[in-house]
């Protein structure tokens, strides 16, 4: 096992914030020189997503809002410190994250697909129940409701006795 | 001996669930495992086996560093 792992190369994750500050247009070139520096220090980029403008919870260097931005790459150890201090030298960004993302191997998606199917059939027939138990109470209601009726009327000839008296 | 309440066993989300790592970045299920002042609850509270609450922990931490959780309200 040993062997192996020293012979993959790791795989990490990385969010980072760009500040509020640059339009939409700049923002793309910031996002470029981010992900440059990765492939600068021999790292290959797999994945790449931009979750768009969002509120912090707390402010960060006066800013309310940031672009958050997410990228997946292969990268050997021994870059990611100087990858990382590459980031916090970088002005543009506020903040960043690099975690290590384990790879899910073929049986553990298998069994993921088989969760997820479980989980839309269990669903289909919760739904099913509800529907069921839904038309029961409908169909009392009904009842209830006729069963409302007769007590307005009999409550309305007993006040009408209540009047004549 | 106030038997009343029933007790009911609780068991790990993530266990049963099937997740294995916990990802600091899905605010909606970290939500559930703060309380009101946005502190992390203890294991009796989200009865998570130990394995997971400290991965819990974790995420959590992390999610606060870039700001998509709050320190404290």
């Amino acid at each position: 096992m040993a062997k192996n792992k020293s012979a993959e190369i790791p795989h990490y994750e990385l969010l980072f914030i760009v500040s509020n500050k640059y339009s939409e247009d700049e923002l793309k070139n910031v996002v470029k020189t981010a992900h440059k520096t990765i492939t600068d220090n021999s790292g290959k980029i797999t994945y790449s997503e931009e979750w768009g403008k969002k509120k912090f919870t707390y402010p960060i260097k006066h800013f309310h809002y940031g672009y958050y931005s997410l990228a997946e790459f292969d990268c050997l150890s021994e870059n990611i410190n100087k990858i990382n201090r590459e980031f916090r030298l970088n002005n543009e960004i506020l903040r960043h994250m690099i975690v290590v993302k384990k790879l899910l191997s073929e049986k553990e998606i298998k069994a993921e697909k088989m969760r997820e199917e479980k989980k839309i059939s269990e669903k289909i027939k919760e739904e099913k129940k509800e529907s069921k138990i839904i038309d029961k109470k409908e169909s009392k209601k009904t009842e209830q409701k006729v069963d409302m009726k007769q007590l307005d009327e009999k409550l309305d000839k007993i006040l009408e006795t209540d009047d004549l008296l | 001996m106030n038997n009343n309440q029933i007790e009911t066993k609780k068991t790990c989300y993530f266990c049963e669930n099937g997740i294995k790592e916990v990802d600091y970045k899905d605010i909606r299920t970290l939500r559930n495992f703060i309380n009101t002042y946005k502190k992390i609850f203890p294991r009796k509270k989200t009865g998570l086996c130990s394995k997971h609450q400290r991965k819990l922990a974790l995420a959590i931490k992390n999610a606060r560093v870039m700001a998509l959780l709050p320190y404290i309200r």
